[in-house]
This record gives structure tokens, sequence and C-alpha cells, in this order.
């Protein structure tokens, strides 16, 4: 169980910077986006706090839960390659 | 002079990344299986070509008994398979059922005069200089030795790869003109 244990670990650490990346990506193309909108529809009023609440609602949004699928989708995948290798 | 120094890396590159994945991807044979066999393997130079399962049993000895496949490919050139373990580690077949796999590689034995075809996975090379042989993965019967098998896993694999290359090419390129570019010309 040691190897299991290793490599667990590794994709643990591995997965968790991919996450990382994703949701700075992420969330950085979403701040970018509010600003486009702001500048080029609203124009007026306050800048700032119209991409911060932009943000909070991305930080709620069913989107950047999707980002979990990081952690999932290898799992899954895993699960799969066990059961076609070795049980049919 | 630089032209043939950048040109020279990404062909050092492409090499490698190639070398890599036709080690790794799964590929087809069809074969007539010959014999199957356990032997004891050990391994010295060529040790990162055997599988390193730790799937229970004790690990870090230079030497193990190793089941082997004999076959005869449909165009009549001789192939030995070993059948290992992949276990947790790489490449990620996450095999376990070796013991299985020569149960059921054993029971698909024929002869010339009547020959049974099947289908071999495999990943890795044969080399004989080397000494190393590619792992088995699994066994199937065949209709017969002129079965076309398309290799969709390699070929979603590789489609893939593809598409993640050029995802992160492309914002690269981006982030290399928006943000790398200016400054280098502001010097």
């Amino acid at each position: 169980m040691a190897a299991l244990a290793k490599l667990l670990l590794i994709l643990f650490v591995a997965l968790s910077v991919v996450y990382v990346s994703l949701s700075l990506y992420s969330r950085s193309v979403r701040r970018e986006k509010l600003e486009r909108e702001w500048d080029e529809e609203i124009g007026e009023g306050d800048r700032e706090a119209f991409v911060r609440d932009g943000l909070e609602a991305y930080d709620s949004s069913l989107r950047r839960k999707l980002i979990l699928g990081v952690y999932i989708v290898p799992i899954l995948l895993i699960g799969t390659i066990i059961y076609f290798t070795n049980y049919r | 002079m630089w032209y043939y120094i950048k040109w020279t890396f990404w062909l050092v590159i492409v090499v490698i990344v190639g070398s890599f994945l036709h080690y790794t991807l799964p590929r087809n044979d069809v074969v007539r299986i010959v014999d199957t066999e356990v032997r004891r393997i050990d391994y010295g130079e060529n040790s990162i070509f055997w599988a390193d399962s730790n799937t229970g049993e004790a690990t870090g000895i230079p030497s193990r008994d190793v089941h082997f496949i004999n076959a005869k490919k449909s165009s009549g050139k001789d192939m030995v398979y070993r059948n290992e373990d992949t276990g947790w580690g790489w490449p990620p077949y996450f095999k376990f059922n070796t013991s299985n796999l020569h149960t059921r590689a054993t029971d698909m034995r024929s002869t010339q005069e009547n020959p049974k075809w099947v289908a071999i996975k495999r990943y890795g090379w044969r080399n004989q200089y080397f000494s190393i042989y590619p792992n088995a993965i699994s066994v199937k019967p065949v209709e017969g030795p002129d079965v076309r098998i398309i290799p969709w896993v390699s070929i979603s694999i590789l489609f893939v790869l593809g598409c993640l290359w050029l995802a992160i090419w492309s914002r690269w390129r981006k982030f290399r003109a928006n943000r790398i570019d200016p400054l280098l010309d502001g010097e």
C-alpha cells in the first residue's frame, strides 16, 4: 500500500498546483471581463465596487466549483482504468 | 548559428517526447500464443524497462521471477512479451491481474497446424540488445490473423494532449506578446 500512498501524494500535490493555477487564471479572466463590461457599457459610478461585487458573485458560482473537477476527474479516470484493465 | 541551435533543441525535445509516447501508449498485436512461461530475471542496466509494481511483494530486490508470453505474429515474426503488474506506478495501466492474465494466455495457446489468433494489447519495446520486452496488458481472441484493430485509446490520448498543448501554447504566445515583448522593446 506504500505505492498507493505515494501515488495519492504525488497526485494530490500535482493536482493542487493545477487547481490553484486554474483558480487564479479563471478569476483573472472574470476580472478582465467585468472591467471591460464596466468600461464599455456602464462607465459611471464606482468601477472598483462593480468589479468587487462581480467577483463576489463569481466566488459563489457553479463555474468556480466546477474547477474541483480537477481532483474528481483523475480519480474517476483511475477507477475506470482499473476496471477495464483488471475486470474485463 | 542560433538557428541551428534552436532547431536542434526542438528536434531533441520532439524525439524525447515522441519516444516516450511510443513506449507508453498501448498498441495491439495480432499473434498466436506459442507458450507461456515463468523465468528468473536478474536485471541490471535495463532495470527501468522492467516494472516496479510494489503490489505487496518485497521491493528493491535485484532479481525475481517474471511471467512471459511467447508468441508468433501474423507476419511470422517471433515476439516475446513480459507479463508484469504495473501496480500503482508508471505507466498508469493499473494492472494487478498478472497471474490471471498468465492463466488466460496459457488457455489460448495453439499450434501451427490449428492456430487460434489473439490480440495482445501491450506497451513497451522489444529490444534484443538490451533484453527488454513489451508488457502485455490483455489478451482477447480475434477472428483471424488479418484483423485490424483501431487504437482508439491512443488516438484519444494524443488528441487530448494535442489540445492541451495548443491551449497552453496559444496562452503563452498571448502572454509573451502582451507582457514580455513590450519590456524588451522598451530597452
